[in-house]
């Protein structure tokens, strides 16, 4: 009853919004952030330095701007989103130059208190752009061939810019992501077959464009054990951990496989290893649980909003963090080639933690003003 | 309720326009949501996998993990008490793949700021090359690795090696030698045991205590520098069994930086330099007359006149011009009666003694710097005559040193030897001189540092007794003037020798101390003195009242002053 009555009385006060706000995920994402925190004390052989203090730290950071995002009025976020879409490649575009210019492989921009990788923000913010060009967009529309041009535009620019850099877990990341809202905007599905064919129909050329090291993690991704101590060494290593874990883990900072630092990137890309080696099946299993929650959270939310901008934006940073959750998972089991993605809210890492709270803002943005309704063209019917 | 009604034309109208677009995006959403399920479910059931089912699996990976093959590292060396001489490390060894390499020019120039040593053009010449393989720089520092590591420069690898570390630096150089870059050993013990010393775990124990090292070291380069020596050599060795306790040759090297040695510091004096020993044979001239019988300690021999044989004169530089016993003879050095003493012993025997004793072939020293003696090809009279003062055959001090001791020691010749006999069984010897004889040559060799020319060795207490030796080097076919190879060759305790002491310097100039005298007597006499003075405690050698009477009936002689048999027995 309350919410048809905030839906038509004009602008939501803020205590109304926070009324609305789900302190309970907010709960979760501080649950999961605080395993992280153990893990990275753990990692450092029991210290707060130089991992977990600096984490959480970020965290905070990150939770005042997912309060602040998810408080400010969902309709600002539409209007604004391919302004934030142009910025964010922009920066994208700056690093390559930089990287051009003669500073290495450089994928991030120095702010001081963190390192910004622009390729992480862009996740987020090519979910703000594509949702709002589908929110208006009618299934008659979306028919049309022509329609698709511009999304696949603001998938590509991106998505090229990474690959060069050369990020492939970003990329896919992205790509991935970006299927998932066309898919749930309504494209249509022999589109997607076509997309899928002709994929296949390009993997030999990729394969020739490929960097040597980016085939060689593919050949170990399909043989692990045909290089133990070469390129296979990670996988190979981390399966021991996951194996030596058992059912209960040999127990909290006990963890010998990461702790003699025979586990590479314990505190990074494969930080799940060292949660399931020190906390075994059940410690893996209830972290997984932990992230199920979060992503039926978000199908909750992509549910309950009314509006297609705010259905579309949650379902795309669930998405994003889904694979987040999946391919660093899969890939430290084996499931998957090593491509370098971060364990949300886990992995050591600035940007990547910014920007699953800065798109889990966007969600709670959408959640807090599920009722309110936007026409096709972005301003809101009650007006 | 209410409030909705304003709007519901609106609401229908967008609902007929967009509940297809609704309802396909609700099925949509639905079938991801499973599809994502499906996927965790995947990811949970691997986790399961992976900790629990194949647990079983994880030591079989583990193995194949494991390296197959690990290089053994060359065994440490260390002292007879265990002090580490010789170890390895493991460094990192820098090398490249320039088919991997992007930009060489750009490669070298950031390697030349990391390692400036190597120069940018010739870093840049090597990465350009065609090989799949080039070494850029050997054993890295750990800082040098990671400055290199933190240029993030494609195609450069690090490879594990070992280098080889002396702690001790220069102090047991000519004993240890050094290795290549590749460990393989060049000199010294790492040379002659290379093979062992990759096969050995355990560390190779040598015989050579390091502080007795350090004290032959310290007195050695303190006379080389107060006689402006051009080099100096000594030797320690345990009489009772042929351990080489000691052995420095002057000048030396540090064998941590094998690249850096010069010819003359790389040369041993003490085992690859031959030279004519001079006074120091007559030990083994006198034993020999006395051994063979063909005299007695009272006996002796008239030196009023020098000898003349073709060419040469053989005079005294003592000379007495009268007769003299053979106490006299060895007490005052005197080469006219050492001559024909070796005369009456003849020169083939004197020729088959030498042999024996290890004077006529290299020393069984094992390192492989061992110079084979000088030996006269035809050994005629004149040669028995001046060889019996060490003239006209030349020999390294090792053998000099091993010989004096089989004639200390009881009349047992032990091969000298670097390695401990890590079995605890006693070494075999060769008797070559009667323990009478041994006895006879212990009180002759008393005397002269007593009485004789030898008495700046006089380390108290410790009853020293020993010959000096003073040779005019050979400089091509002549002997070369003012040029002296000085020595002092001394055993201790005389009534029980253990050890035998030996140092020379090569060309010693006097000073003002020594009254402008630079002969055995005066510059090396003193720097064993000092030597054992030292190292006689740390052996375990204790002191004694050197007049005691117990102490005086084994180390007094008897000399005989005439001919007629009259005797002076309280003095000496």
């Amino acid at each position: 009853m309350r919410l048809n009555l905030t839906a038509d009385r004009g602008p939501m006060t803020l205590g109304q919004k926070l009324w609305h706000f789900s302190w309970f995920f907010l709960l979760l994402l501080c649950v999961i952030a605080g395993i992280g925190f153990g893990m990275l004390y753990s990692a450092a052989n029991g210290a707060w330095d130089p991992w977990a203090s600096r984490q959480a730290m970020r965290f905070g950071v990150g939770l005042v701007l997912l309060l602040a995002i998810a408080l400010t009025d969902i309709r600002i976020w539409l209007r604004y989103a391919y302004v934030l879409y142009v910025l964010v490649l922009a920066l994208l575009v700056g690093v390559e130059v930089m990287g051009v210019i003669g500073m290495g492989a450089q994928r991030w921009i120095d702010l001081g208190f963190i390192q910004l990788q622009p390729s992480e923000v862009m996740k987020i913010v090519l979910v703000l752009a594509l949702a709002r060009y589908f929110h208006g967009a009618s299934l008659e529309d979306i028919g049309r061939p022509g329609f698709l041009v511009f999304p696949l535009v603001l998938v590509g620019a991106p998505v090229v810019l990474v690959l060069r850099q050369p990020d492939l877990g970003t990329a896919i990341m992205m790509t991935m992501t970006a299927a998932v809202i066309f898919f749930l905007a309504g494209v249509r599905m022999w589109k997607f077959a076509l997309v899928g064919a002709a994929v296949l129909g390009a993997l030999p050329v990729a394969w020739s464009l490929m960097h040597g090291y980016q085939r060689r993690r593919i050949l170990t991704f399909l043989d692990p054990e045909s290089d133990p101590l070469g390129a296979g060494y990670h996988i190979l290593q981390s399966k021991i951990a996951l194996g030596s874990g058992g059912v209960l883990g040999k127990g909290f900072m006990h963890g010998s496989q990461s702790h003699l630092n025979f586990l590479p990137e314990k505190q990074t890309d494969f930080i799940f290893t060292m949660l399931a080696e020190e906390f075994g099946m059940a410690g893996g299993l209830t972290l997984l649980g932990l992230y199920m929650l979060v992503l039926v959270f978000g199908f909750a939310i992509a549910l309950r909003v009314r509006n297609q901008f705010g259905r579309l934006v949650a379902l795309g940073v669930t998405g994003t963090f889904f694979f987040y959750v999946f391919i660093n998972i899969a890939m430290v089991m084996g499931l998957l080639p090593v491509v370098g993605v971060p364990l949300p809210l886990i992995s050591y890492g600035g940007t990547a933690m910014l920007s699953i709270l800065i798109g889990f803002g966007f969600l709670m943005s959408a959640y807090v003003h599920r009722d309110v309704r936007i026409s096709r063209h972005g301003t809101s019917e009650d007006d | 309720m209410i409030g909705r009604h304003p709007l519901h034309t609106a609401r229908k109208r967008q609902q007929r326009e967009t509940s297809p677009a609704l309802e396909i995006g609700r099925n949509r959403l639905l079938f991801t949501g499973a599809m994502l399920a499906a996927a965790f479910a995947v990811v949970a059931l691997r986790l399961v996998d992976v900790t629990v089912l194949k647990g079983g699996d994880e030591p079989a990976i583990a193995r194949s993990a494991a390296p197959t093959e690990l290089r053994t590292g060359r065994a440490d060396i260390v002292d007879r008490n265990g002090v580490l001489l010789a170890t390895s490390l493991k460094t990192a060894s820098l090398y490249a793949d320039p088919a991997i390499v992007l930009d060489p020019k750009e490669a070298a120039a950031k390697l030349s700021r990391v390692l400036p040593q190597l120069g940018e053009a010739a870093i840049a010449a090597k990465l350009k090359s065609d090989r799949r393989f080039v070494w850029l720089q050997r054993h890295l520092t750990p800082r040098q690795q990671y400055a290199v590591n933190r240029l993030g420069v494609p195609g450069l690898n690090f490879q594990t090696e070992e280098r080889r570390v002396y702690p001790g630096g220069p102090l047991a150089a000519h004993v240890l030698g050094h290795t290549d870059i590749d460990n393989r050993g060049l000199a010294g013990v790492e040379r002659q045991f290379d093979e062992e010393l990759r096969a050995r775990e355990k560390p190779l124990r040598l015989t050579v205590d390091l502080r007795v090292q350090h004290i032959l070291h310290e007195q050695l380069e303190r006379a080389m520098r107060a006689f402006h020596a051009i080099g100096a050599a000594g030797v320690v060795m345990d009489v009772t069994n042929g351990e080489i306790v000691g052995m420095v040759s002057l000048p030396d090297f540090d064998p941590n930086l094998p690249t850096a040695i010069d010819a003359d510091s790389r040369f041993n004096r003490a085992t690859l330099g031959v030279y004519e020993m001079g006074s120091t044979f007559k030990i083994f001239t006198t034993a020999m007359a006395l051994d063979a019988g063909v005299v007695s300690m009272s006996g002796g021999y008239d030196a009023t006149d020098p000898i003349r044989v073709a060419r040469f004169v053989i005079r005294d530089y003592h000379a007495k011009r009268r007769w003299l016993s053979v106490p006299e003879i060895f007490m005052y050095s005197s080469n006219i009666g050492t001559a024909k003493m070796a005369l009456d012993v003849g020169p083939a025997e004197q020729r088959a003694f030498l042999s024996r004793i290890g004077m006529l072939r290299g020393s069984p020293i094992e390192i492989a710097e061992v110079g084979q003696p000088l030996v006269p090809n035809r050994w005629r009279e004149i040669n028995a005559m001046t060889i019996s003062f060490g003239h006209g055959l030349a020999i390294s001090p090792m053998q000099l040193v091993a010989g004096v001791g089989a004639m200390v020691n009881g009349g047992v010749l032990y091969p000298p030897t670097l390695i401990r006999n890590e079995s605890g069984s006693a070494r075999a010897g060769k008797r070559v001189i009667s323990a009478r004889t041994s006895d006879q040559i212990r009180r002759l060799m008393r005397l002269v540092v007593e009485h004789g020319t030898g008495n700046k060795a006089d380390a108290q207490g410790y009853l020293v007794g020993g010959k000096t030796g003073t040779a005019e080097k050979v400089m091509g076919r002549r002997y070369k003037a003012k040029a002296l190879m000085s020595s002092f060759i001394a055993a201790f305790p005389m009534n029980a020798p253990r050890y035998v002491v030996f140092a020379m310097l090569d060309e010693p100039s006097g000073n003002k101390e020594t009254f402008g005298y630079a002969t055995g007597g005066w510059v090396a006499a003193p720097v064993v003195r000092e030597t054992i003075a030292r190292i006689a405690p740390l052996l375990g050698v204790r002191p004694v009242d050197e007049q005691a009477p117990e102490i005086r009936r084994h180390v007094a002689v008897d000399v005989v002053t005439e001919k007629s048999g009259k005797r002076r027995l309280a003095s000496f």
